[in-house]
């Protein structure tokens, strides 16, 4: 049994990182200076990440803010701000001491008093409040401690604390009241900001008195030792797909985020261009509402299982770029398992029609809730149809925009049988994060009144706070075999985003947010 | 009115003795461009009325084996990104963009012309009604629009309805203005002063004489309605997708404009025929009906 | 003439209020959850309940009015939910890119359909006349997205001339302002061009025809002074009054020509609100929106009366 992630927490209790011996040299930019103009598909509407759950906040913003702990390249987590982390004994306290020098952007030391200030702030307004719920308080014994105090053990606190799904971002305490997505730019990240226009562009420099942590030698994850080489770095939105790759072509944008599948070909005899495909940038993903009629019933959810071709519904989704994928987690995960491998990607008609023939189905419609405003959604929700069509099943569209598809996911459990979304930063973030939609409040499956299935919540239950983590790992594949078994949700596979840069750009590595620092130009 | 065949014969008659309809098709015959502009209507409508015909294969039918295929005799417009027959699919566009025309065309004829005719003859309510009109108009056509989808939902009907709250002002305007100029003319005061109600004074004296602005009016309309119908489902907020309006058929192959840019073309090509068509229709409606319009947006 | 103005200025009032009840009743009845299209993809539907709470978004619809229309007599529009800039302020912020572009459009389109549109009137029935003609009705039947489509696989993909997008500020860099607006500026004039071509041609016969030219050709008055000095001046009169309709136009346009082109003006604006409920943003922008609108109306009739004081306003 691996021990998986959710083990690796119990590892870093206690841990103090010491500078590592094995002799790799330490980074340094093998060039510094230029403008890196990199074109984003999302327009920025806030620099606020307390406030704000979008990617494209995150994409500028993780360059400019950090907090205590983040994640690294593999998505486990580690010290960012933080100098060291004890937690103690019983499990109910931690305690962080600060990183020596460190400075914001405005030239004013980082100390502990900012950092009660970030969580007050957090613990208000911050969207992932909720990460906090076992918290009894916080405090600042000195200027360069910070204590957390516990209501409870909670064996997965620090997941949710180094998550940078919705960061706890340190910021400077007379920013303590600025009111939600009003947040002043002020980080201590390796670029600040310059100036942003909406809908326009996010411009930002190196910061000049960035100190780089020294417990690390390279960039890892979002941490790690981190050097801006360039001298601005300039995110502008370009919303058309075919107008990134012009831009790349002709040398105006130098990296762009999802290049269009179908220029990919193209873009690859230009030795200009260096295509960079990020895996695992969401799982596409069905979730049946099971308050409702056929799909309340097993045996006819389980036919759709049965009658799904991933392969047509991927290359649809993706034009072709994906990985067939079993479950909630890729393969270089540590929490990953092909636990209910049996249930995927079938492809067989006579076993959806034995089903679908059990199951008492007569012919009462079945609508795909999608949205347009996702094309991979409303793709995946196209092919679908037509193939449980093909098993005699009158399945129908329901094309709406996203925030009206949501609406109806969150406050209707009639009028439609199959929501199609995307599961992105949870994924990476875990198996913890990535279950919490199949529990209720909200169980993405829709069971009748929110009330849970048993058996599914006692694994999450279980999920959460068993002692060790293989205990905690084994409760996951139970809880992902639950899943796939009662059909609960459809895991179509992974989503392959493209990114691209001019050849000379150096050191992109693509990553879910892309990281600006140790990145250049190549002289 | 007239049918064709009394044009025909009245070909050889003397102008001054042919009543003013036929008067007017023998005109309009005469006019080079507005029958070049009628043949293309015809063609286009013929299409729209043809289209089971013309096509056997379902537009909304996905081949995923057959994406992106270039025009060819097989393929006669390619495929799409689902591999869908793009033929099919831009043969019954044109039904759509006919009944999306027709709809829209209808909703105004009445109700613009019962709004602008009531706004013209009753001066009481006339401050009212012109008010929210001008409140209306005052939005700028395609955010309204795309409001009024918002609100509506994304059906096809839903966009018709847009349209018509769009455009229904513009008409009920024009023909509030006629009325207004109508209203005192000499005979109409006459029958007023003869005690003829308002009904038939409007039925019989006011209104047939108001036909040709409003006429001209609508034919613009058809093209404005066509083209603004495209205009919405390219930013998303029209007919709900996989619906094969011409808008949505260039939506969805928008992004795949440099690789496959024959998804686009086609039908952008197909719509600027047929708006291009309904524009000459109404140029020449202008011409022969009432030389003094102006080009109305 | 202040008469005029103000007596415009007051009709305005209650369109203006109308507006402003339309638009929040509309806003208000379209379905969707702002909370959702701010969390964007992957927000779980606990954060999702957060923001709704966080934003007031929670509160019954009428205490929201009320709050609105309060907010509105202070002088307050609110403040946007996405942006979480005040209405009032992004709005202004975006105004300048969207009349820049507007204003270069409308050059463009001046330059192409006055000279056209006089060029044929002046060659009536020949070649030049009908290749006129033919142009111009090329634009008023080509939706602005296709030619905008068009032009980026052309000049931007294909040959490379021009940037595919981006927004470059005019005081940052006016060449580069005018490389990136090109291919906008000219999707929204060609239909505007093409309207204004047409409707120069036929005015410009019809003063042609008026019995002063005639006199003034006969008097030996050279072509060229007689077309400048009197047939332009006086055909000026119905083309200012299709500039206005023209300046209302360009709003529309610039809504698509916006989001195709990623320029970040009040259009795209617009747009990204009603499609994200961004209410206040809505409420508050397209009520500024229609009040410029109306004010530049006021502008043309003005100028229409202006040139010509045969002109009595009539208060329709």
């Amino acid at each position: 049994m691996r021990s998986g992630m959710l083990g690796a927490v119990t590892a870093l209790a206690g841990m103090v990182l010491a500078a590592s011996g094995a002799g790799a040299e330490t980074f340094k930019c093998p060039h510094v200076g230029g403008d890196f103009v990199f074109g984003q598909e999302a327009n920025v509407n806030s620099l606020d990440q307390m406030t704000s759950s979008t990617i494209s906040t995150r994409n500028v913003a993780m360059n400019m803010f950090e907090a205590l702990m983040t994640r690294d390249e593999n998505f486990n987590p580690i010290l960012d701000l933080a100098d060291s982390m004890v937690e103690a004994p019983d499990h109910m306290t931690y305690t962080f001491k600060l990183r020596p020098g460190v400075t914001f952007h405005n030239g004013k030391p980082l100390t502990s008093a900012d950092v009660v200030a970030s969580f007050n702030r957090y613990a208000k307004i911050g969207l992932a409040r909720n990460a906090l719920d076992n918290v009894d308080r916080w405090d600042a014994p000195d200027k360069d401690t910070f204590v957390i105090h516990m209501k409870k053990v909670q064996p997965t606190f620090l997941l949710g604390l180094s998550s940078f799904s919705i960061p706890i971002v340190i910021i400077p305490s007379e920013d303590e009241n600025d009111p939600p997505q009003q947040l002043k730019t002020i980080g201590t990240g390796p670029y600040e900001l310059v100036d942003s226009v909406p809908g326009s562009y996010v411009k930002m420099k190196r910061f000049a008195g960035y100190v780089p942590n020294k417990h690390f030698e390279q960039r890892t994850g979002f941490g790690g030792y981190k050097q801006a080489c360039f001298d601005t770095v300039t995110f502008r939105i370009v919303t058309e797909g075919q107008a990134r790759v012009a831009g790349l072509q002709t040398g105006e944008l130098q990296g762009v985020e999802d290049v269009p599948a179908k220029s990919v070909p193209d873009i690859k005899k230009n030795p200009k261009i260096t295509i960079l495909p990020l895996n695992n940038w969401w799982i596409q993903i069905a979730l049946p509402n099971t308050s409702d009629v056929p799909t309340d019933n097993l045996m006819f959810r389980k036919a759709v299982q049965a009658a799904l071709d991933m392969d047509e519904i991927m290359d649809a989704a993706s034009d072709g770029n994906y990985k067939l994928n079993v479950g909630f987690q890729y393969p270089n995960q540590a929490d990953y398992t092909d636990t209910g491998k049996n249930t995927y990607n079938l492809h067989d008609t006579a076993l959806a029609k034995k089903y679908l023939a059990e199951s008492g189905y007569k012919g009462e419609p079945v609508v795909l809730l999608t949205d347009k405003d996702y094309a991979p959604m409303y793709n995946s929700a196209l092919v679908m149809q037509q193939e449980l069509q093909a098993i005699g099943i009158n399945a129908q569209m329901k094309v709406v925009d996203w925030p009206t598809s949501v609406q109806l996911d969150l406050n209707t459990d009639k009028g439609w049988n199959f929501f199609f979304t995307g599961w992105g930063t949870q994924p990476a973030l875990g198996a913890l994060d990535t279950m919490q939609f199949l529990v209720s409040p909200h169980a993405n499956y829709k069971p009748p009144g929110d009330k849970d299935d048993p058996e599914m919540l006692k694994a999450w239950q279980d999920m959460n706070s068993l002692p060790t983590a293989a205990e905690r790992q084994a409760a996951f594949v139970r809880m992902q075999q639950l899943t796939l078994d009662k059909v609960y949700a459809v895991p179509f596979g992974s989503f392959t985003k493209v990114q691209a840069t001019r050849s000379d750009v150096k050191g992109f590595v693509p990553f879910r947010i892309p990281r600006m620092f140790n990145v250049w130009f190549e002289k | 009115m007239t049918a064709p065949e009394a044009t025909l014969a009245a070909e050889d008659v003397p102008e001054r003795r042919l009543s003013p309809a036929v008067l007017t098709l023998r005109r309009l015959r005469h006019h080079r461009l507005f029958m070049t502009g009628f043949v293309v209507f015809i063609v286009v409508l013929l299409i729209a009325l043809l289209a089971p015909w013309l096509t056997n294969v379902d537009p909304d039918r996905l081949a995923m084996r057959y994406r992106f295929l270039p025009p060819s005799p097989d393929h006669l417009f390619g495929t799409d990104n689902f591999g869908r027959s793009l033929y099919s699919r831009v043969i019954w566009g044109a039904q759509l963009s006919m009944i999306i025309g027709v709809s829209v065309v209808a909703i105004n004829a009445i109700l613009g012309t019962a709004i602008g005719a009531a706004a013209g003859y009753f001066r009481r309510i006339d401050n009212v009604v012109m008010r929210i009109n001008d409140a209306l108009m005052a939005f700028p056509a395609v955010l309204l629009a795309i409001a009024v989808t918002a609100v509506l939902g994304p059906s096809l009907n839903d966009v018709i309805i847009a349209l018509g709250v769009v455009y229904t002002p513009r008409t009920a305007r024009i023909v509030r203005s006629s009325v207004i100029v109508l209203r005192e003319m000499e005979y109409v005061q006459a029958a007023v002063a003869a005690g003829a109600g308002h009904w038939r004074i409007l039925r019989r004296h006011i209104l047939p004489n108001a036909m040709a602005p409003l006429i001209v009016q609508l034919s613009f309309l058809f093209a404005y309605a066509v083209l603004t119908e495209a205009t919405l489902s390219f930013l998303g907020v029209g007919a709900v997708p996989p619906t094969p309006t011409w808008g949505n058929i260039m939506a969805e192959g928008r992004q795949y404009m440099v690789d496959a840019p024959w998804i686009i073309a086609i039908p952008g090509l197909a719509l600027m025929i047929t708006v291009l068509g309904l524009n000459l229709l109404g140029d020449g409606l202008r011409d022969v009906l009432d030389p003094r319009l102006r080009i109305q947006p | 003439m202040i008469g005029i103005v103000l007596r415009r200025l007051l009709s305005a009032l209650p369109v203006l209020l109308i507006v402003s009840l339309i638009t929040f009743a509309m806003i208000h009845l379209i379905p969707g959850d702002p909370a959702a299209a701010i969390a964007g993809l992957s927000a779980t539907p606990q954060q999702i309940e957060n923001i709704r709470h966080d934003l007031g978004l929670d509160q019954p619809l009428m205490s929201q009015l009320v709050r609105w229309y309060v907010n509105l007599l202070h002088g307050d529009l609110g403040r946007s939910l996405l942006l979480g800039q005040p209405v009032l302020q992004a709005t202004m912020f975006r105004l300048p890119v969207t009349v820049g572009l507007s204003l270069y459009a409308l050059v463009i389109t001046l330059i192409i359909g006055l000279s056209s549109g006089v060029l044929a009137a002046l060659r009536q029935n020949t070649w030049v006349d009908q290749a006129a003609m033919i142009f111009a009705m090329i634009g008023i039947s080509l939706p602005n997205f296709y030619l905008g489509l068009l032009m980026i696989i052309l000049f931007a993909v294909d040959l490379g001339w021009l940037p595919s997008g981006g927004y470059v500020a005019l005081a940052d860099d006016p060449l580069r302002w005018l490389a990136s607006m090109t291919m906008p500026a000219i999707s929204l004039a060609l239909l505007l061009a093409g309207l204004l071509a047409r409707i120069t041609r036929s005015t410009m016969l019809e003063v042609l025809r008026q019995d002063y030219i005639r006199t003034a050709r006969a008097k030996g008055l050279p072509r060229r002074q007689v077309v400048l000095k009197h047939a332009l001046a006086n055909a000026l009169i119905p083309i200012v009054t299709v500039i206005g309709i023209i300046v209302s136009l360009l709003i529309s346009g610039a809504v698509v020509t916006e989001t195709l082109f990623s320029i970040p003006g009040v259009g795209q604006l617009l747009t990204q609100a009603v499609l994200n409920r961004d209410y206040p943003m809505v409420q508050g922008g397209l009520l500024i929106i229609t009040a410029l609108l109306v004010l530049v109306n006021i502008g043309v009739d003005v100028c229409y009366a202006f040139l010509d004081p045969r002109v009595r306003y009539d208060g329709a």
